[in-house]
């Protein structure tokens, strides 16, 4: 668990410590509500977040809800 | 009055609201709320990782009101199914407003690659309501994919420039067999009242009420100009004529004093 992974996040190289996508989330500490997320260009639903192994050069989005029209 | 209903969801508001273009969270979520939508549009968009935007999740769904995503920022309609099926894991819901632009001058929606997403997403369960030109062909097209409702533009998105596609809308309104709801353009209560006297089921309101002095008290309006729209439609309006028609009976009873 204390390895650090350098991964592509929303076009920015990052790193993290961990495996999963739950762990890059956790590691943000960020609003975990109102987002999705797409690893290499598929959509991970919430319940694989846990499951959702990243790798080194995973490309992965995080998508927030705004205001909007 | 009736209400209006969508893929078996029943509204007590025919006025839909957007949340974008307010000058805060607060003024947008006390607008909506006195404009008694239950209805109300968002974005998404890349996670900003520096800053922590506004959380106007929870204080929508605390009103009520039910969310829905749009697919705005897609360009073609592979785009807006990937933006569909984003916005269906963050906000946990199947419905979508499509909507395709790939002008980001004028904002006019891809009519083509709209049907094609539309009939894509309807397959993979989505309630699909679409952003189209005032285009009758177009709008029947798209009931017939399985999009549970219409939403063609009244005049271009942001322009507060009311119906001027009327005509058209009027045809769409005449032959739909799924609820038609006027999206865009509308900039005055008037608007939105006119929408609905001439049959609309509902409209979409956003920039006309976040733009406003007065947010707060233009979606009070909105909200009138909704009740009163419909009330007029379903007392059914009198027909227009070019003669006068007397309202008071033309007696003889001054001849006396000639």
């Amino acid at each position: 668990m204390s390895e650090r992974l350098t991964i592509h996040l929303n076009d920015q190289e990052h790193q993290f410590v961990g495996r999963t996508l739950q762990n890059l989330l956790d590691d943000l500490g960020r609003e975990q509500q109102g987002i999705a997320i797409a690893v290499d260009q598929q959509v991970v639903p919430k319940s694989r977040w846990v499951h959702t192994e990243l790798t080194s050069g995973s490309q992965v989005y995080i998508f927030e809800s705004i205001a909007g029209g | 009055m009736s209400n209006v209903v969508i893929a078996d969801h029943e509204f007590g508001s025919r006025l839909f609201t957007g949340t974008g273009k307010y000058a805060s969270a607060e003024t947008m979520i006390a607008s909506l709320v006195a404009s008694e939508s239950e209805l109300v549009t968002l974005s998404l968009r890349r996670m900003d990782l520096q800053n922590n935007s506004d959380n106007i999740l929870q204080p929508l769904q605390r009103q009520g009101m039910k969310l829905l995503p749009n697919t705005s920022g897609a360009r073609t309609a592979k785009e807006a199914i990937f933006a569909a099926q984003l916005a269906r894991e963050a906000l946990q819901t199947n419905w979508v407003k499509l909507e395709i632009h790939p002008d980001p001058r004028y904002l006019m929606p891809d009519g083509m690659e709209t049907l094609l997403a539309a009939e894509e997403l309807v397959k993979q369960g989505f309630v699909v309501m679409p952003y189209v030109h005032a285009d009758p062909v177009l709008c029947k097209r798209l009931e017939e994919v399985g999009c549970q409702c219409v939403m063609p533009l009244g005049s271009p998105i942001g322009s507060n420039m009311g119906l001027a596609s009327r005509p058209f809308l009027e045809i769409i309104i005449e032959q739909s067999n799924v609820p038609v709801i006027v999206d865009a353009g509308i900039g005055a209560p008037s608007d939105a009242a006119l929408a609905l006297e001439i049959g609309a089921d509902a409209v979409l309101v956003n920039t006309a009420m976040a733009v406003a002095q007065d947010p707060q008290a233009m979606a009070q309006a909105f909200r009138m100009a909704v009740i009163a729209g419909r009330m007029a439609y379903e007392a059914g309006l009198g027909e227009k004529q070019v003669k006068a028609q007397a309202s008071s009976p033309l007696t003889e009873f001054l001849g006396a004093l000639s």
